[in-house]
C-alpha cells in the first residue's frame, strides 16, 4: 500500500508540474477558505471555552431570585435570577455544611504599598473571598498557600498576591511572611500565586467575561471590617427601603456577591437544593422573595451559556466563514474537473495499459487530497497571520490586557482544525472529480491522439 | 435570444452548476453581511451628544483616614479650572462609555405604580453640563449652591431635589409635553423636579448601547472612595494637557493616588470595539467571497474558451464578427450569473429571515438585495470580459489547423 500511495503522490506531483497555474489556484482557494474558518473557529472556541472543564459539573453558581416583584433583574433574560447574591443570603447559605467547599466573594479596587517600592502606594484590584476559593478553583501557588477558613470570620490580616503583583512589589522573590500596607492596614503575605488567568473569567462575569484576574486576595471578613461600600465590583439594588447606614446596606436586598459551591455528587446537590428551597420558603413567608421561586444551582458550562459569554457575533462569523469555505471548495471542484478533462488523454492511456477504475479514482483522490493538504498548510500560515491581526484589533490597552489577547492565539487546536478541515475539504472537493476520472471512456481519448 | 446560445452551457453542466452555487452563496453573504455592517455603522456613527474628542478623565482614590475630601476636591478643581486650555472640569462618579456608573429607578407618580423607568445618572457639579459639552435645550444648568455634598452611609439612597434629563428620558416619561418643571419620583416616593432638558447623550452604557441615552444629571459631588475629574479641553489640546494634568495631580497630594488619567476616546473605542471589529471582519470575508465567486466565473469561462478554440475559429471563418463571439461568451456568462442570482435571492431571504429570528436583527431591507444583485451582475460581466475578449481575438485560420 505505501508504495502505491508513493506512486500516486509522484504522479500527482508530475501533474502539478504540468499545470502549475491551475494547481496554485486550487491550493490558494483551499488555503484561504481554511484560514478564515480557523480564525473564526479559534475565536469562537476561546469564547466557548470551559476553563475548569475537569470540575465543571461539580462547581455550581448559587443564585436566588430576590429581585423586585414587579420587574426581573435582567429584562433580556426574565427567566434568570440576578447573577449575584445579597450579603444576608450568602451569610446564611455559608452556614450549610453540605457543600465540600463554598465561596462567597467580590472585587474591590484598592491601594497597596510595600516591598521594594516602600512608601510609594500604587493601585491594585483585590478579590475579597472565603478561604475555599483557592482549592475550589484549583488555583496554583508559587509560594506559600491560602488561609484557613477560620481566618475569614476573624478578618485575619493576611493577603495572597498574584504572581504579577509579587513581581512588581518584590521582584519575584519569595515574599511569604513579609508585610504590605493594603488600604493603609498592615497585612502579612501568606501565599503567592503562580500564573492563573482562566478565560472566560467564569467565576465572576459581572465586569465582562474576558477581564483579567485580580492582583491580590484577602479573607472575606474584610468585607465587613473595612466598613466601606464595595468599590469596583458591580452592586445592583432595587431598593424598596432607604439605606442609611453600612449595616442597612449589608442587610439590604442589594446583590453584590458571587457565590459558588462544590457539590461532589447528585445526592449532595439535591440536599443543597433542598436547603435553598427551605430558606426561600421561610423568607417568602416573612415577605421577601415575592417573585416566583427560582433558586438555581448552575454548573460552570451552563453558567457560561446563561451569562451569554459566547456572543451572537461569534456564531454569525462562524456561519459566514463556512459559507466562504463552501464557495472555495466549489471553486476547487470546478478547477479539479477542468484539470481532469485536460489530462483525460493521460488517463485514457493508463486505462488502456490496465489500470482499473478504482485505481484511477484513488489516484485522482490522492491528487486532490494533496492539494487540500498543501492548502491546509498554507491556510494554517494565513490563519496565524489572521489571528495576529485579530489580536491587534482587540488590543484595547489596559482594559483588556490579557483578556482578548488570550482569545485569539494560534495553537495546537488551530492546527487540528486545519487538518480536520483539510480532510473534509478533500472529501468534499475530491470525490466527485475522482469518480468522473474513473469513468472516462479510454477509447475516446486514445483515438484523438 | 435563440436557444442555441444555451447549448454550450449545458455541455459543461457540472461546471455550470458549481458556478451557479458559488454566485448564489456569494450573493447571500454579500447581502446579509452588508446589512449587518450597515447596522453596526449606524450604531457607531450615531452622535454621542458630547464633545468626546476633547475630554479626558482622571481617577483620584484616597486610602488613608488622613485624606481630606473637601480640601483635596477644591485644590484639584481650582488647579484644573485654572489651567490654560481647559474649558471646564467637574467631579463625576463615572466616565461616559465606561460600563460602570449608577442607575436609579424612577416613576412619574409617587406610588411606584407601573413599571420603573431606569435612569443612568451622572453625579456632578455646576460645571457638569459644560464639561460634557452637553447641549441644553430648555431650562437651565445647576447652580453652585444647588450642589449637594457626597452621599455618606447615612443618606446613600437619598434622591435629589433637582435633576436634568435627556430628550429620550423626557419622551419616555412625558411624551409630547414640556418637561421642565415636571416631577419624577424615586422608589420611596421622594420627588425630584426636572430643571433642564438636554439633547440625547450616551451615558455610561451599563447595558451596552441599547437604551444608553436614558441619562440624567444630578447635582451632587460624587463618590465615597474616589473621584473622577472629567476635563474638557479646547479643541485639539487634550493630548498636550493630559501628561501635564497627570504629573500635577500625582504629586500634589500624598494621601491619595491617581489611578489613571485616560482620554474619553479610549472608553468610546472599547464600547464600540466589537461592532467595529465585526464590521471589519465581515467586509474582509465578503470581499474574499466575491473574489472567489468572480474567480469561479472567470475559470468556467476561460475553460470554455480554451476548449472551444477550434469552434470559435470555425465560426469566425464562416463570417461571425469579433463582436458576435464576444457577445456569445458574455451572454453565456450572464445566463449563468442570472441563474446564480435567482437562487441567491432565495438563499439571501432565507438567511435574512433566520438572522432576524435567531439574533433579533432587523428584517433585511430589500434595497440591499437589489443592490447586491446589481453588484454581482457587474462582477460577473467583469470576470468574463478577459476570456471573452480572448475568444473574440481567435483568428479564423485556427479552424483549418489540426491540434
Amino acid at each position: 500500500m505505501p508504495e502505491v500511495l508513493g506512486y500516486y503522490v509522484r504522479l500527482a506531483l508530475k501533474s502539478f508540474r504540468r499545470t502549475p497555474g491551475l494547481t496554485a489556484l486550487m491550493v490558494a482557494g483551499v488555503a484561504l477558505g481554511i484560514s478564515v474558518c480557523i480564525v473564526t473557529l479559534t475565536v469562537y472556541q476561546a469564547a466557548a471555552n470551559n476553563p475548569i472543564s475537569w470540575k465543571s459539573d461539580r462547581l455550581y453558581a448559587v443564585t436566588l431570585d430576590s429581585w423586585d416583584p414587579n420587574a426581573p433583574a435582567n429584562p433580556e433574560r426574565p427567566d434568570l435570577p440576578p447573577n449575584q447574591v445579597t450579603y444576608r443570603d450568602a451569610g446564611y447559605l455559608l452556614t450549610s455544611s453540605i457543600p465540600a467547599r463554598k465561596v462567597v466573594m467580590f472585587l474591590t479596587q484598592d491601594v497597596i504599598a510595600g516591598g521594594g517600592r516602600e512608601g510609594k502606594p500604587s493601585p491594585l484590584s483585590t478579590r475579597v473571598t472565603t478561604a475555599d476559593f483557592f482549592g475550589m478553583f484549583d488555583v496554583p501557588f508559587l509560594f506559600g498557600s491560602g488561609w484557613k477558613a477560620s481566618d475569614d470570620a476573624d478578618s485575619a490580616p493576611l493577603i495572597v498576591l498574584s504572581r504579577q503583583e509579587n513581581e512588581k512589589l518584590f521582584g519575584g522573590a519569595n515574599s511569604v511572611g513579609r508585610t504590605v500596607r493594603w488600604n493603609d492596614r498592615e497585612l502579612r503575605i501568606v501565599g503567592v500565586l503562580d500564573h492563573w488567568e482562566p478565560m472566560p473569567k467564569f467565576y465572576d462575569v459581572t465586569r465582562g467575561p474576558f477581564e483579567v484576574s485580580e492582583d491580590a486576595y484577602v479573607p472575606f471578613g474584610w468585607a465587613e471590617t473595612l466598613l466601606r461600600f464595595p468599590n469596583g465590583g458591580r452592586v445592583s439594588c432595587w431598593q424598596n427601603q432607604a439605606i442609611s447606614s453600612f449595616a442597612d446596606f449589608l442587610s439590604s436586598d442589594c446583590v453584590w456577591l458571587q457565590m459558588w459551591v462544590e457539590l461532589p455528587d447528585a445526592a449532595s446537590r439535591d440536599r443543597f437544593q433542598g436547603v435553598l428551597d427551605a430558606y426561600w420558603s421561610e423568607q417568602h413567608n416573612t415577605g421577601r422573595f415575592q417573585r416566583p421561586r427560582n433558586n438555581r444551582l448552575t454548573n460552570v458550562s451552563q453558567w457560561l451559556v446563561d451569562q451569554q459569554v459566547v456572543q451572537n457575533d461569534n456564531r454569525i462569523l462562524v456561519v459566514i466563514a463556512f459559507s466562504f469555505l463552501v464557495v472555495c471548495l466549489l471553486n476547487t471542484v470546478g478547477l479539479a474537473l477542468a484539470k481532469l478533462l485536460k489530462e483525460a488523454p493521460n488517463a485514457g492511456i493508463r486505462r488502456a495499459l490496465g489500470a482499473t477504475r478504482g485505481e484511477l479514482f484513488a489516484q485522482a483522490l490522492t491528487e486532490v487530497g494533496l492539494i487540500c493538504f498543501l492548502g491546509a498548510v498554507a491556510g494554517a500560515g494565513f490563519a496565524a497571520l489572521g489571528l495576529a491581526q485579530v489580536r491587534a484589533l482587540y488590543a484595547g490597552g489596559e482594559f483588556t490586557s490579557g483578556g482578548y489577547q488570550q482569545l485569539a492565539h494560534f495553537d495546537a487546536v488551530s492546527v487540528a482544525w486545519a487538518l480536520v478541515l483539510a480532510v473534509v475539504a478533500a472529501l468534499a472537493a475530491g470525490v466527485y472529480p475522482a469518480w468522473r476520472a474513473g469513468r472516462l471512456p479510454p477509447a475516446l481519448y486514445l483515438k484523438s491522439q | 435570444m435563440d436557444l442555441t446560445t444555451l447549448r454550450p452551457i449545458l455541455r459543461n453542466l457540472t461546471g455550470t452548476v458549481l458556478v451557479i452555487l458559488q454566485v448564489a452563496i456569494a450573493l447571500a453573504v454579500l447581502v446579509n453581511a452588508t446589512w449587518i455592517v450597515a447596522q453596526r455603522v449606524r450604531v457607531m456613527s450615531a452622535p454621542t451628544g458630547m464633545d468626546d474628542a476633547n475630554m479626558l478623565a482622571a481617577l483620584s482614590v484616597s486610602f488613608t483616614p488622613r485624606f481630606n475630601y473637601d480640601a483635596s476636591l477644591n485644590a484639584d478643581l481650582m488647579y484644573l479650572r485654572g489651567l490654560k486650555g481647559v474649558v471646564a472640569a467637574t467631579p463625576v462618579d463615572a466616565a461616559p462609555f465606561s460600563h460602570g456608573g449608577a442607575t436609579t429607578d424612577v416613576w412619574t407618580n409617587p406610588n411606584q405604580k407601573g413599571p420603573p423607568y431606569s435612569l443612568n445618572t451622572f453625579s456632578s457639579d455646576e460645571q457638569g453640563l459644560k464639561a460634557f459639552g452637553a447641549h441644553l435645550i430648555a431650562g437651565r444648568a445647576f447652580r453652585a449652591e444647588e450642589v449637594l455634598p457626597p452621599v455618606t452611609e447615612a443618606n446613600l439612597t437619598e434622591f435629589v431635589p433637582s435633576i436634568i434629563v435627556t430628550q429620550a428620558v423626557a419622551e419616555a416619561l412625558f411624551p409630547g409635553q414640556n418637561v421642565v418643571g415636571k416631577q419624577i419620583f424615586d422608589s420611596v416616593g421622594k420627588p425630584a423636579t426636572i430643571i433642564g432638558l438636554i439633547a440625547n447623550l450616551i451615558g455610561t452604557a451599563p447595558q451596552g448601547l441599547h437604551g444608553a441615552d436614558q441619562v440624567a444629571f444630578i447635582p451632587r459631588l460624587p463618590a465615597l472612595h474616589g473621584v473622577i475629574y472629567l476635563v474638557r479641553t479646547e479643541p485639539g489640546r487634550r493630548d498636550e494637557l493630559l501628561p501635564i494634568i497627570e504629573a500635577h495631580l500625582a504629586g500634589s497630594n500624598p494621601d491619595r493616588v491617581i489611578k489613571w488619567v485616560r482620554t474619553i476616546d479610549r472608553y468610546k473605542k472599547r464600547l464600540y470595539l466589537s461592532d467595529h471589529n465585526m464590521a471589519i471582519f465581515l467586509v474582509v470575508v465578503t470581499a474574499l467571497v466575491l473574489a472567489a465567486a468572480a474567480l469561479g466565473l472567470f475559470g468556467l469561462s476561460a475553460f470554455s474558451v480554451s476548449s472551444r478554440t477550434r469552434q470559435i475559429g470555425t465560426l469566425r471563418a464562416l463570417g461571425a464578427r469579433r463582436f458576435d463571439i464576444l457577445r456569445q461568451f458574455m451572454v453565456e456568462s450572464a445566463v449563468v450569473t442570472t441563474a446564480g442570482i435567482a437562487l441567491g435571492c432565495v438563499i439571501s431571504l432565507a438567511v435574512g429571515n433566520w438572522l432576524s429570528l435567531a439574533y433579533r436583527l432587523p428584517r433585511l431591507n430589500l434595497f440591499y438585495l437589489v443592490g447586491g444583485m446589481l453588484a454581482l451582475w457587474t462582477i460577473g460581466l467583469l470576470a468574463v470580459w478577459h476570456p471573452a475578449r480572448r475568444a473574440s481575438l481567435v483568428a479564423p485560420s485556427v479552424a483549418t489547423r489540426t491540434v
